[in-house]
């Protein structure tokens, strides 16, 4: 698997699916990616990955249910399938390893 | 804040429709659902107008290939154009049309009438801008006209110049390469022993070059050279000879005192209809050489002189040099004009009118001179009715076929039921209008070849269907059929197609919404109308009142006989030869025609006149009353030589309390002459003129040229075939004409005359189609209101009641139209009556009796439908539901 099959807001998104899971939809990913990262995410840009993810076989959606906030229009909820889980898996271990690596007196030089 | 809330519930709406047609049509959905619900958390957190905008931001991030490119279908759409379909379609519309037959031929009838009406007009306006564009080169060639300044400081220009305009023009410019000169005349001509007066053209004899009339026989070039050579048209040789084969033959034409024999040069074709020049008969022009000398020729103006320029040639050039010539050549008789009439300056000067403007010019018409004087009026009012007859006849068909569709509903429930998609319905219905529009074409050409003569007749021209076959007139007609489906097709076809099949299916479907648009088309239809019949009225009566107004002397049982150049003395002879028949009661004499003249009384101030060369009889003969002093009477014989009679407006002009015993003085002669007695104003010429002085002499030194006879009433086979008979012993060698008064008098309204036939022509065409109009819209309603009806019934509503009810809105309409169009054709009823010095004044009957015409014709159609719908029987439009 080649690690450039995963954007870096790809990745964001995926991991934010996965945290809100089951009710992970398009407004409410776009809404928790901005708050924990303190930038505007429109919804467009979050529909556009997760269209991208879904396509890689990384997620799945189902219809969810309508609600009058939404004009009386249906959700769809997202769910990472078992390839998204191990892909991230994958990159977190990535990482993880490098992590670990790092000098203690390095990461003290940082903060 | 819950109320900002509510009326900005919703987001943008305009925006949310362009993101639904942007994206695919699978994520329409989530996407706009998406949107919906950010902006609704946004509204509550972060306030309306932040919501908004951030509303637009959003939506931008939607327009992104990945979002709007369609994927392509994994099923082949249908194919549009299946021959089984459209087999289909001819088949339904056949029989939608066999089943509604009233409501079809009304239709198609309808359009193709608007048609006809506009193909005509084509042809009628491509025909005037036509005029002269046949000859070869006709962009060089340009009439010399006049234009004097009066010393009254207004302006008269003339297509008339003389002998030699256009032979010291082309000798002193040089840019103007050839000349030809025109002169209309009238000849006597011998054919056996009958002798007649012919119209005859004199030109120079580079005529047949210069103008490219096509010849049959003879050579163009060489033709008029021959002094003695005559060319005639195809028809005046058939008229003489029986045959067109006369190349060389001899006629006799009048040439001073007896009959001069002329050959036959050159045989033309008719003069093309659309040419100012017309002639019958060419003669090669002859300026003898004692008038070649005379230098007064340069003020005596009775031809058209035409000069073909240098294709370089600069207009401007061209005049200036002109005038410099004029002023250098004429200068001896510009100091005897200025001497004798004792005028500062002349005001003279010399312009080019280009031959293809003179069909159509107002500065300077072609009835000066040449033949066919176009009125630009009658283009542009026949051309104006025309598009209103065709778009009204447009909207109508589309308003009918929208009408019919209703009834349609099921069929079109059906289609879409069973698969039918929207662009087959649209060009199901686009093709439907397609063949009516095609019928209703092919009804217009049909028309119109039928409607032709009468056409002719109305326009005064000699228009064929063949002149259809031209490139640009065939282009035109195109594109007026394909606008004309476009216009009529596209708005029921996307109407009709939009149809929701559940409710089509359902049988409670009724077209929606105030049809603002429709019943304003109905109040411009009618308004147009009620304008036109108002115009037709007012027309009517103008002319009824030109017709039979008091002319102010009698022109009843009056024969006018024609002699040039009578002399007293014979006239006197003449008189009593025809007053021994019984049943003439009396005879006058008076020159030809009007003769002006200028005065001077009480010195120096001058009249213009009208003089006019009478005898003693002819006061009393036409019974017009003298009101002072007497008429001119044989018991004074200086009468003839001293005296004078002038109307009222002569004398109301010059001044006098006491006229009688006044002196009246003439420029040229040295004579006074004494007013001796002033007749009552009458119109001597058309009531389109307003009265102007008249002076009535009986100087022996003018000669009569015409005779009025008074005969007895009923005698007039008897006295015209006596006066015939004594005339042809008296002047064996002139021709004789003679016309009744009354007869003639009418003649002087042709104008009007055509206007009304005209306006009648467009009133009634318009006021057709508008009530074909008006019965789609009854039709509509009536149809939509069925239940309603049979509720009414049912409850005990009388027939008359439901008639009322459903008249009652089209009679709103049609009283807005006419609220609108009386004021306005007042207005231009005044402007129009401004032309005439005597006219009928507006009253509210002329008005009223149009509004009666409108709303009478109007209630008779909508009572087509609406007793039918008020008679039908209830149960059967409330047990179907």
């Amino acid at each position: 698997m080649r690690r450039s099959d995963l954007g870096e807001f790809e990745e964001v998104v995926l991991l934010a699916v996965a945290a809100l899971s089951p009710n992970a939809y398009t407004v409410a990913i776009a809404e928790e990616i901005e708050r924990e990262t303190g930038n505007v995410v429109t919804s467009g840009a979050v529909h556009a990955a997760m269209q991208r993810l879904e396509q890689k076989g990384y997620l799945r959606s189902v219809w969810g249910e309508a609600t009058a906030e939404r004009g009386g229009r249906r959700k769809r909820l997202y769910t990472v399938t078992a390839l998204g889980g191990r892909i991230l898996e994958e990159s977190r271990a990535v990482r993880n390893r490098f992590w670990d690596r790092i000098m203690p007196a390095i990461r003290l030089e940082w903060s | 804040m819950k109320s900002e809330q509510s009326t900005s519930g919703q987001p943008p709406g305009y925006l949310t429709n362009f993101i639904k047609m942007l994206v695919k049509p699978h994520l329409r959905e989530e996407i706009l659902g998406d949107l919906h619900e950010r902006y609704m958390r946004r509204v509550k957190t972060q306030g309306v107008a932040r919501a908004r905008r951030r509303y637009w931001l959003e939506s931008l991030a939607y327009m992104r290939p990945a979002f709007i490119k369609r994927q392509k279908s994994e099923y082949r759409s249908t194919f549009l154009l299946n021959p089984a379909m459209i087999k289909n379609y001819v088949k339904i519309t056949y029989r939608t049309f066999v089943h509604n037959k009233l409501y079809s031929v009304i239709n198609v009838g309808g359009l193709s009438i608007g048609l006809a009406a506009a193909m005509l007009i084509m042809l009628y306006t491509k025909d005037e801008i036509s005029y002269d564009h046949f000859h070869e080169g006709a962009g060089q060639i340009y009439r010399v006209d006049r234009k004097m300044i009066k010393s009254e400081g207004n302006i008269a220009n003339s297509g008339y110049t003389g002998y030699f305009q256009g032979s010291r023009f082309s000798a002193g410019v040089p840019e103007i390469l050839a000349f030809v000169r025109l002169q209309q005349a009238q000849m006597e001509m011998k054919t056996g022993n009958d002798i007649h007066t012919q119209s005859v053209s004199l030109v120079d004899s580079n005529f047949l070059s210069v103008f490219s009339f096509p010849m049959i026989s003879g050579n163009a070039k060489t033709a008029l050279l021959d002094p003695a050579s005559v060319v005639i048209t195809e028809e005046m040789a058939q008229k003489q000879f029986g045959t067109t084969d006369v190349l060389g033959e001899t006629m006799f034409l009048k040439n001073g005192a007896g009959f001069n024999p002329v050959t036959v040069t050159g045989i033309a074709k008719n003069c093309p209809q659309n040419s100012s020049i017309k002639f019958q008969m060419l003669r090669p022009l002859n300026v003898s050489a004692s008038e070649e000398g005379l230098n007064e020729n340069w003020f005596r103006f009775f031809l058209n002189t035409f000069v073909v320029l240098a294709p370089s040639a600069n207009l401007q050039t061209v005049e200036a040099k002109m005038q410099k010539v004029f002023e250098a050549d004429a200068a001896e008789s510009i100091k005897m004009i200025r001497e004798k009439y004792g005028i500062a300056n002349v005001g003279m000067s010399f312009f080019l009118q280009p031959l293809t403007d003179i069909h159509l010019s107002k500065n300077v018409s072609a009835s000066e001179g040449l033949s066919d004087a176009g009125n630009p009026a009658y283009s542009y009012i026949l051309s104006g009715i025309a598009l209103f007859i065709l778009i009204i006849a447009c909207i109508n068909f589309v308003n009918l076929m929208v009408a019919r569709s209703i009834k349609r509903a099921k069929e079109i429930g059906i289609r879409k039921s069973i698969g039918g998609n929207r662009n087959q319905l649209i060009i199901q219905f686009l093709g439907e209008s397609f063949l009516l529009c095609l019928a209703a074409f092919v009804l217009a050409i049909l028309m119109v070849q039928v409607v032709l003569p009468v056409f002719n007749q109305l326009s005064g021209k000699a228009l064929a269907l063949s002149y259809l076959v031209d490139f640009k007139l065939i282009a035109g007609y195109s594109i007026l059929f394909i606008s004309t489906v476009l216009l009529a097709g596209f708005y029921p076809a996307l109407i009709i197609s939009d149809y929701n099949p559940v409710s089509a299916l359902n049988a409670r479907f009724t077209l929606t919404g105030k049809n603002y648009l429709q019943k304003s088309l109905v109040v411009l239809q009618f308004g147009l109308a009620s304008f036109l019949i108002i115009s037709t009225l007012v027309i009517f009566s103008q002319f009824d009142f030109l017709t039979n107004e008091k002319l102010g002397y009698e022109d009843t049982n009056l024969i006018t006989v024609q002699k040039w150049g009578l002399k007293h003395h014979d006239a006197t002879l003449f008189k009593d030869e025809l007053i021994k028949n019984p049943n003439i009661v009396d005879v006058a004499f008076k020159n030809n025609g009007y003769s002006g003249n200028t005065v001077k009384v009480n010195g120096e101030h001058r009249v213009n006149v009208t003089y006019e060369t009478i005898d003693a009889s002819f006061i009393p003969l036409l019974k017009i009353p003298v009101i002072k002093g007497r008429n001119f009477s044989p018991i004074y014989p200086s009468d003839s030589v001293h005296s004078i009679l002038v109307n009222e407006t002569f004398v109301k002009q010059a001044g006098w309390k006491e006229p009688v015993g006044q002196e009246v003085a003439f420029f040229d002669i040295n004579e006074k002459y004494t007013v001796v007695g002033v007749v009552k104003d009458y119109h001597f010429k058309p009531l389109t003129e307003k009265i102007e002085p008249q002076l009535f002499t009986m100087n022996p030194g003018s000669d009569y040229g015409m005779l009025y006879i008074k005969i007895k009433p009923g005698s007039e086979t008897n006295s015209l075939k006596y006066i015939g008979e004594t005339f042809k012993n008296m002047f064996p060698l002139d021709s004789y004409s003679y016309g009744f008064k009354d007869q003639e008098n009418l003649k002087s309204y042709e104008a009007e005359a055509r206007w009304k036939q005209i306006l009648l022509f467009g009133a009634i065409l318009t006021i057709f189609i508008s009530c074909i109009g008006l019965l789609g819209l009854s039709v509509l309603s009536a149809e939509t209101r069925t239940k309603e009806i049979g509720i009414r019934k049912v409850l005990g509503a009388s027939v008359a009641a439901i008639v009322a009810s459903l008249s009652k809105d089209f009679l709103k309409l049609v009283l807005i139209a006419l609220l609108l169009a009386v004021p306005l054709a007042w207005l231009a009823a005044n402007k129009w009556l401004e032309n005439y010095p005597y006219r009928i004044a507006l009253n509210g009957w002329l008005f009223a009796s149009a509004a009666m015409i409108v709303i009478m014709i109007s209630l008779i159609t909508i009572s087509f439908q609406s007793v039918k719908a008020a008679l039908a029987n209830p149960v059967k439009s409330l047990c179907s539901e």
